[in-house]
C-alpha cells in the first residue's frame, strides 16, 4: 500500500509541477484566456486522472490478489 | 504504593540513572552548544526573527534527541520488571516529568546560549519563559508518547523522527507566534488566547496520553 | 441495490456539480479599466472592458459613477458604447476632492438596464495636487445613486482576479472537506477498534485514510493550479495550504508506522493509538485558522481570504452538494480497498 500511496505522491507532484511551470511560461496566455476557464478545465482533468490513478493502483492490487488465489487453488489440487 | 509515590520513586529512578551515565546528558547539552555556535558562525548578524525561529528549531531537534531514548533504553529485563511492577500512568507521568525537567534545562541553556552570541531581542523576558515553559511540556508530552510507540517498532529512532515531526508542527506554530509576541515581532491582544491554548493542548495532550499509553503497554 | 442506494448518490452529486458549476455564467463585472491613475480637475476619456456584460443592448439606457465613499459620488457625462464589452466614459472630474488629502481611492459602478448594476471595487486612484482646500469644495461629488437595476438569474459572483475560476470552488474546495470528514471516519474505527479489538475497524480505518490521502493529494494539485493562475505562485502557504500538509506528512507516517509492525493484532493496536494522538494534535490548528489567516493576509480581502462573503447562496446550491457527492465517492472507494484487503486477510489466515 505504501508504494502505491508514495507513487501517486510522485506522479502528482510531477503533474503539478510540470503543468504550473510549464503552462505558467510558456503558455500563460492560453490559460488565461476566456477569463481563465482553462484553469478550471486543468483542474478537472487534475481530478480525473487523480481518479485513475486510483483505479490503477486498485487493479494491481486484484492482480496480486488473483495470482494469490490461483497460488492457493493449485496448492490444494496437487495435495 | 499509591501513584504519586510510585512517579515520585520512577521519578528518582531516572535522575539516579541518568546522573550515573552522564555522558548522555552532557552530550545533550554539548548538541545544544555546538549547535548555537554553528548557526552563529553561519549568520553572524542574527535578526529577532531569525532569533526567535532558531531557538525554537534547536529546541525542537535537542528535545527530540533527548527524549527518544526515554523509551528505548528499557529493553529486556528491566521492562518485564516494570510491566510487573509499576502501574503504566505512573510509567508515563514519570518519564514526562522527567523529560520536562530535561527540556527546561535544554531551553534555558539554549536561550543562554543564544543571548550571549547572538544578542538580546526580548521585549518581554516574561511572556518568554512562560513560552518555553508550555513549551518544554508540550513537546516532552508529545516526545515522550511518540518514543513509547517508536520503541514498538525495530527501528526506533528514525520512526521518532518520522512520527513526532508531523505531530509538533501545530504546537510549534502556535509556540512560535507565543514568543514572536514576546520578542515584540508581533502586536496585538491575542497573547491571553495563546497562552490558555497551549495549556489547553498541553493538557489534551497529556489526558490522551494517559487514556492510550496503558493499551500501548500492556502487550 | 437498496443497501448501495448512496453509491448512486454520490456520483449523482458530483455530476450535478459538475453541470450546474460549469453551466451557470457568471455576473456581469468589470475587468480592466484605463486609465487607472487621475488627477482632479481633469476631463477622463476612460476606457472600460466588460466581461459577460451586453452594452449594446442596454445603448442609451446606461448610468456610470465613480464613487468616493456612501456619500459622495460623480455621475459620467457623456458614455459611448463601442460593442457588447467596451465603454467609453467620460467624465469632468471637479477641482478638488471632498477629503482633504493628496489621494483618494474610488470606484466604478456601471448601471445597465440589460445586465444589472455592477462595480470596479476600489481599484481608481485620484490624486490631487493642491492640498488646503477650503470646506465645502468637493460639493461637486453629489450625484445621486439611485434607481440601481438587478438582473435576476442564477450567476455566479464575478471577482477581477478570479474570474471564471471562481467555479473551482466546487471541484478544489471539496478535495479538503472529503479528506477531512475521511480521517474523521478513520479516527472513529481506530477508537472503535481500542475498544473492541476488532481488526475490521483497523482494516477500515487504514482504507479511509488511503482515500483520504489521495484526496490530499488531489486537493493538493488542483490547488496548486489554482493558485498559479490567481495568487501568482503554486505555494504561498495559506493555512488550509499548511494544514493538508501536515496532515499528508502525519498520514504517510501512519503507514510507514503500520508498515514498520509484522503481527497484525499489534499491528493495528499501535497505529490506532498513534492516529488518535496524531488528529489530537491537528485541533489548535484548526482554532488557529482564523488567526493566522487574518496576520497572513492583511487587509486583503476578496480573493485571497475564502470567507463567508465570498460563497453567496447560488454558490451554496453547488457547494455542499459537491461536498456530500465527494466524500460519498470517499466512502466508495474506501470500501472497496476494505472489501479487498478483507479477501486478502481471509487468504493469508485462513479466516
Amino acid at each position: 500500500m505504501i508504494r502505491t500511496v508514495a507513487r501517486t505522491f510522485a506522479c502528482f507532484a510531477l503533474l503539478a509541477l510540470s503543468t504550473t511551470t510549464l503552462m505558467a511560461q510558456q503558455e500563460a496566455d492560453f490559460m488565461r484566456s476566456m477569463g481563465k476557464m482553462y484553469v478550471v478545465v486543468a483542474v478537472i482533468a487534475i481530478l480525473f486522472i487523480g481518479m485513475v490513478l486510483y483505479l490503477y493502483s486498485l487493479d494491481r492490487k486484484l492482480t496480486k490478489l488473483e495470482n494469490q488465489i490461483s497460488h492457493h487453488d493449485e496448492a490444494e489440487t496437487t495435495h | 504504593m499509591s501513584l504519586w509515590s510510585e512517579i515520585w520513586f520512577l521519578l528518582g529512578k531516572e535522575v539516579k540513572l541518568e546522573w550515573r551515565q552522564r555522558h548522555a546528558l552532557s552530550g545533550i547539552l554539548l548538541y545544544v552548544l555546538s549547535t548555537v555556535f554553528i548557526v552563529f558562525i553561519s549568520f553572524q548578524q542574527i535578526s529577532p526573527q531569525l532569533w526567535n525561529v532558531l531557538f525554537w528549531i534547536i529546541m525542537l531537534f535537542a528535545s527530540i534527541n533527548a527524549v527518544v531514548k526515554s523509551f528505548v533504553q528499557e529493553s529486556g529485563n528491566r521492562q518485564l520488571y516494570y510491566y510487573q511492577l509499576a502501574n503504566p500512568l505512573a510509567i508515563l507521568l514519570s518519564k514526562t516529568l522527567y523529560n520536562i525537567l530535561l527540556l527546561l534545562l535544554l531551553g534555558g541553556l539554549n536561550a543562554a546560549a543564544l543571548l550571549l552570541v547572538a544578542g538580546n531581542p526580548l521585549e518581554d523576558p516574561g511572556l518568554f519563559v512562560l513560552a518555553v515553559v508550555l513549551g518544554s511540556i508540550g513537546f516532552s508530552v508529545t516526545f515522550t508518547f511518540i518514543a513509547a510507540i517508536a520503541a514498538k517498532t525495530s527501528n526506533s529512532s528514525t520512526m521518532m523522527t518520522i512520527l513526532g515531526f508531523p505531530v509538533i508542527i501545530p504546537v510549534l506554530l502556535v509556540l512560535v507566534n507565543l514568543s514572536a509576541h514576546s520578542i515584540g515581532l508581533l502586536q496585538g491582544s491575542m497573547i491571553r488566547d495563546d497562552i490558555i491554548m497551549l495549556a489547553g493542548i498541553d493538557l489534551l495532550l497529556l489526558g490522551l496520553g494517559l487514556v492510550l499509553f496503558p493499551m500501548l503497554w500492556r502487550e | 441495490m437498496k443497501k448501495n442506494w448512496w453509491k448512486i448518490l454520490g456520483p449523482l452529486l458530483v455530476l450535478y456539480s459538475f453541470g450546474m458549476g460549469l453551466l451557470t455564467p457568471l455576473k456581469t463585472g468589470i475587468s480592466d479599466i484605463r486609465p487607472q491613475f487621475i488627477s482632479a480637475g481633469d476631463t477622463v476619456k476612460m476606457e472600460v472592458t466588460g466581461y459577460n456584460s451586453f452594452y449594446k443592448a442596454a445603448e442609451g439606457q446606461l448610468r456610470a459613477w465613480l464613487k468616493l465613499d456612501q456619500e459622495h459620488a460623480l455621475a459620467a457625462q457623456a458614455i459611448e458604447v463601442k460593442d457588447d464589452r467596451h465603454l467609453v466614459l467620460h467624465f469632468v472630474l471637479p477641482p478638488h476632492l471632498p477629503q482633504d488629502a493628496d489621494q483618494a481611492d474610488a470606484s466604478l459602478l456601471i448601471d445597465s438596464p440589460v445586465d444589472g448594476a455592477h462595480v470596479y471595487p476600489g481599484g481608481i486612484r485620484i490624486s490631487q495636487k493642491k492640498t488646503n482646500v477650503a470646506p465645502g469644495s468637493g460639493a461637486a461629488w453629489n450625484a445621486p445613486i439611485e434607481k440601481l437595476h438587478e438582473k435576476d438569474a442564477i450567476t455566479f459572483p464575478f471577482r477581477n482576479i478570479l474570474g471564471e475560476t471562481i467555479r473551482n470552488t466546487y471541484y478544489h474546495v471539496p478535495m479538503w472537506f472529503a479528506m477531512f470528514l475521511l480521517f474523521i471516519g478513520a479516527l472513529v474505527h481506530s477508537i472503535n477498534f481500542l475498544r473492541r479489538k476488532d481488526l475490521k475497524n483497523d482494516r477500515w480505518a487504514a482504507a479511509l485514510t488511503t482515500t483520504g490521502l489521495v484526496f490530499g493529494a488531489m486537493g493538493l494539485a488542483t490547488g496548486a493550479m489554482w493558485a498559479t493562475y490567481t495568487w501568482g505562485e503554486p505555494w504561498s502557504g495559506d493555512v488550509k495550504q499548511n494544514m493538508t500538509a501536515i496532515g499528508l506528512l502525519i498520514y504517510g507516517a501512519y503507514f510507514v508506522l503500520r508498515f514498520a509492525i509484522e503481527d497484525p493484532e499489534r499491528k493495528a493496536r499501535i497505529s490506532a493509538v498513534y492516529n488518535i494522538f496524531a488528529f489530537s494534535t491537528l485541533i489548535p490548528l484548526l482554532y488557529v485558522i482564523p488567526k493566522l489567516t487574518d496576520s497572513l493576509h492583511p487587509g486583503a480581502g476578496g480573493n485571497i481570504a475564502f470567507g463567508s462573503e465570498d460563497l453567496d447562496n447560488t454558490m451554496r446550491l453547488v457547494f455542499y452538494p459537491a461536498i456530500i457527492g465527494w466524500t460519498l465517492i470517499g466512502l466508495w472507494a474506501s470500501q472497496l480497498l476494505y472489501r479487498m484487503n478483507t479477501l486478502r486477510e481471509k487468504l493469508l489466515w485462513g479466516h
